[in-house]
């Protein structure tokens, strides 16, 4: 508690100088003075001078600790070194599997990862704001402005242009592989002139966190510390959970998530389309057993998210390429109970009999405009499953600690929020951190933090509710329910100014 | 800002298009497009009608086809969409005339198979496979067909259960139909057609008959799904026990004992 009693007098680089003066109470030896003017941050130079117990500290002390290299946790590490007022900062990254992959990542022709995501308008303002959006493949970068979105028991559809947003030229969103963000995060990191530069450890895994030790003069009890595989022990003035849904750091804290599984995989595949279809056109149909989404990727492929029972997502893997296809056909085009007859067949060549009888009963000009092109081939391996759950925790924060992206909330892909959520929290958190280094503030107290627990819970909660409610709402195939969302969706298409309230609150706005 | 005309919900569209006068064209040929209106009328005319003169199988086909409400009718069609038999059917839309079925052929097959029974019946009861109108207000085309089908199968259905064509029979049948298909016209008529019998009748239907008829209706898979045509020379008994059916009491006998009786 001695580090926060001369916190509120410091100024901006308060930290450096608290450190250095706890440090040199607990060493007779003052020749650390040569290392704190000139450097920034707290990279100390663990020269033999410094006591045993106090080099082993000094060296591995971080002022921001972050678990997880997955988009959130880059995205921040970014997002604080470009920022002037956090950027001197010494940060550590820390990653369970190698980065490696992701940092000499470059486009493979015709190829695509089916990990993908959509981008909303307000997340890319932000990866551009901190100089990410420069380093992406523009190339593998899809916008969209039309939004197609139907039930697949009544056929009530609304329809989404990116007028609504206002702009001339706006998009609703920009579909692009985690990869190829990923790559842009660390070659940004990897360009930016921090000094000192984000640690990043790859493949290293987190063994253990525990509370800080304490010296006879310096007490780390409340500061995080991690035990990594490597065998370091690092300790964190902040330590930020962007370790996913799972996230160790979130037990450490004790914080509690709640929600729910929604007992439904969402199977992924990347696509090739009959042609490379111009309209820009995301396509999403609500089935009972869970909606279908088809986003447009570059050269006439797209991207596949099909929200089904884990029954369903066990065999549409197993089809083999042709059947799977023409199941993601029958999904888009037939009706529920063709669908789920095709659903029980196996035989490839059945399956495109029932289908191309039932789709030629289909009127022709529905073709493009109700629902989407064909799909013509599967990318080989780029077929894969993930369990769908609703998960939000009690807060974000605890002392010392804060959590962000997946580590504090999950939910159901049907509107595509996931990712944008998690860049909503790393830019509230960049600002709170920024404003508290600006005050002179401890940035691992909990009261800074709480600004940002206190900034993006509503609408985080708000968003992952409606989400919920909608995959509710839309699970099933009851007739009164159906007839009522069938009038709701109907009333909001047809007011305009509804939709844009809608949009602007996807896009992030 | 785009200029907006305002417009109508599009369910409401659906409802109001059954209410125009300006009927859309043909679906299908010997479709006659009708609106709701027309079709009350029609349901009316043909009810009224064919309640005093129950003989008339063009009338209770009118009723049948103006009382068949879509989601009723959607329901039987997406029960066929189902079944792998019924979606052959379907896709096939076989017709059963005197052409597509050689009764005199049916006739040398062997004892108590399908093809024999119904043939048997048929002479017995002196009736023809083409006796069956052609379906012409029922607006959806798939539906139509399976109006059609069903109307074409009702010969089956009594060759299968043993019911005779006299008034009873054909009540019993309704019953056991409407239990099974869910058609409106086949429980309309299963609930107003008793009300022109005697007592002792009624009594019949109410203590033996409709039992068995909701019973085997409700059971047994549905008799839409049956390729007739495919299974004509299978054992009665079998297809009986596949359904589900139990047979019913044989009424003729049922009626001659009491009249021996009396």
């Amino acid at each position: 508690m001695k580090l926060c009693t001369l916190r509120a007098t410091l100024p901006v680089r308060g930290r450096v100088f608290r450190t250095y003066a706890a440090c040199r109470r607990l060493s007779s030896k003052s020749t650390l003075e040569t290392v704190t003017g000139t450097q920034s941050g707290i990279a100390f130079d663990n020269s033999a001078t410094i006591s045993q117990t106090c080099s082993t500290t000094m060296s591995n002390l971080y002022d921001v600790v972050i678990v997880g290299g997955g988009i959130s946790g880059l995205t921040l590490a970014a997002g604080l070194k470009s920022s002037p007022y956090t950027s001197n900062l010494k940060i550590a990254l820390v990653e369970s599997m190698s980065l490696a992959s992701a940092k000499n990542w470059s486009p493979e022709n015709d190829r695509y990862s089916n990990r993908v995501s959509s981008i909303t308008p307000a997340s890319r303002c932000y990866l551009s704001q901190i100089g990410v959006w420069d380093y992406v493949y523009a190339e593998r970068v899809q916008p969209y402005d039309d939004m197609r979105v139907w039930d697949g028991v009544s056929g009530a559809r609304i329809h989404f242009d990116a007028f609504h947003l206002g702009a001339e030229d706006a998009s609703i969103a920009f579909m692009t592989e985690n990869l190829n963000l990923q790559h842009a995060l660390l070659s940004r990191l990897n360009d930016l002139p921090a000094d000192p530069p984000v640690m990043v450890l790859d493949n290293t895994k987190v063994e253990g966190i525990t509370e800080g030790p304490t010296f006879d003069d310096l007490d780390l009890s409340s500061w995080p510390s991690l035990k990594l595989s490597n065998g370091d022990i690092i300790m964190a003035r902040l330590l930020v959970g962007a370790d996913g849904v799972n996230s160790p750091v979130r037990s450490f804290a004790n914080i509690k998530s709640r929600g729910w599984d929604y007992r439904q995989e969402g199977v992924v595949a990347v696509l090739d389309m009959e042609w490379d279809d111009r309209q820009r056109i995301a396509w999403q149909r609500f089935l009972p057993s869970g909606p279908i989404a088809l986003l447009p990727m570059p050269d006439g492929k797209a991207s596949l998210v099909w929200s089904t029972s884990p029954k369903h997502a066990t065999h549409l893997k197993s089809l083999n390429g042709g059947a799977f296809c023409t199941l993601v056909n029958a999904a888009f085009r037939l009706g529920m109970v063709d669908l789920q007859y095709l659903m029980t067949r196996v035989d490839e060549e059945e399956i495109t009999q029932e289908f191309e009888w039932r789709d030629g009963r289909l009127p022709i000009e529905a073709e493009g405009q109700q629902f989407p092109i064909r799909v013509v081939e599967v990318q080989e391996g780029s077929r894969a499953s993930f369990p769908l759950k609703m998960r939000h925790c009690d807060t974000y924060v605890a002392p010392r600690i804060a959590l962000v992206g997946d580590a504090a909330h999950t939910t159901h892909p049907l509107a595509g929020q996931g990712l944008n959520l998690g860049q909503g929290d790393v830019a509230s958190l960049v600002r709170v951190i920024e404003q508290a280094t600006q005050e002179g503030s401890d940035i691992g107290h909990e009261i800074v933090l709480q600004q940002y627990w206190a900034e993006r819970y509503p609408i985080n909660h708000m968003m992952l509710g409606v989400i919920d409610k909608l995959q509710k709402l839309y699970c099933t195939d009851f007739p009164p329910i159906v007839g009522i969302r069938t009038i709701g969706l109907e009333v909001v298409e047809s007011l305009d100014w509804v939709k844009k309230i809608i949009m602007k609150q996807a896009a992030g706005a | 800002m785009r200029p907006r005309i305002p417009t109508i919900l599009p369910s409401v569209r659906l409802l109001k298009r059954g209410y125009t006068y300006n009927a859309p064209s043909a679906n299908y040929p010997g479709h006659v497009p009708t609106n709701i209106f027309q079709k009350l009328f029609l349901a009316a005319g043909s009810g009224i009608y064919s309640f005093f003169d129950p003989k008339r199988a063009d009338l209770i086909a009118t009723l049948g086809e103006a009382t068949a409400v879509p989601f009723l009718m959607k329901r039987l069609r997406d029960q066929m969409l189902s079944d792998p038999t019924g979606r052959r059917i379907l896709r096939d839309r076989p017709r059963i005339t005197s052409a597509s079925i050689r009764v005199d052929q049916l006739l040398s097959y062997p004892e108590n198979t399908i093809g024999r029974t119904y043939a048997e019946w048929l002479k017995r009861e002196g009736v023809s496979p083409d006796t069956r109108a052609r379906v012409r207000y029922i607006d959806d085309e798939e539906c139509a067909y399976v109006m059609q089908r069903y109307r074409e199968c009702h010969d089956f259905y009594h060759a299968i259960t043993g019911l005779p064509i006299i008034i009873e029979g054909e009540i019993s049948l309704k019953m056991f139909e409407f239990a099974n298909t869910l058609i409106p016209m086949t429980g309309i008529g299963a609930i107003l057609a008793p009300l022109r019998l005697k007592p002792k009748q009624r009594e019949r239907l109410r203590t033996i008959y409709f039992p068995w008829a909701i019973k085997n209706g409700a059971t047994a898979r549905p008799l839409i799904n049956v390729y007739w045509e495919e299974i004509l020379d299978c054992d009665v008994q079998e297809v009986r026990d596949e359904l589900g059916i139990e047979k019913p009491p044989d009424l003729r006998e049922l009626r001659k004992k009491r009249i021996s009786r009396l």
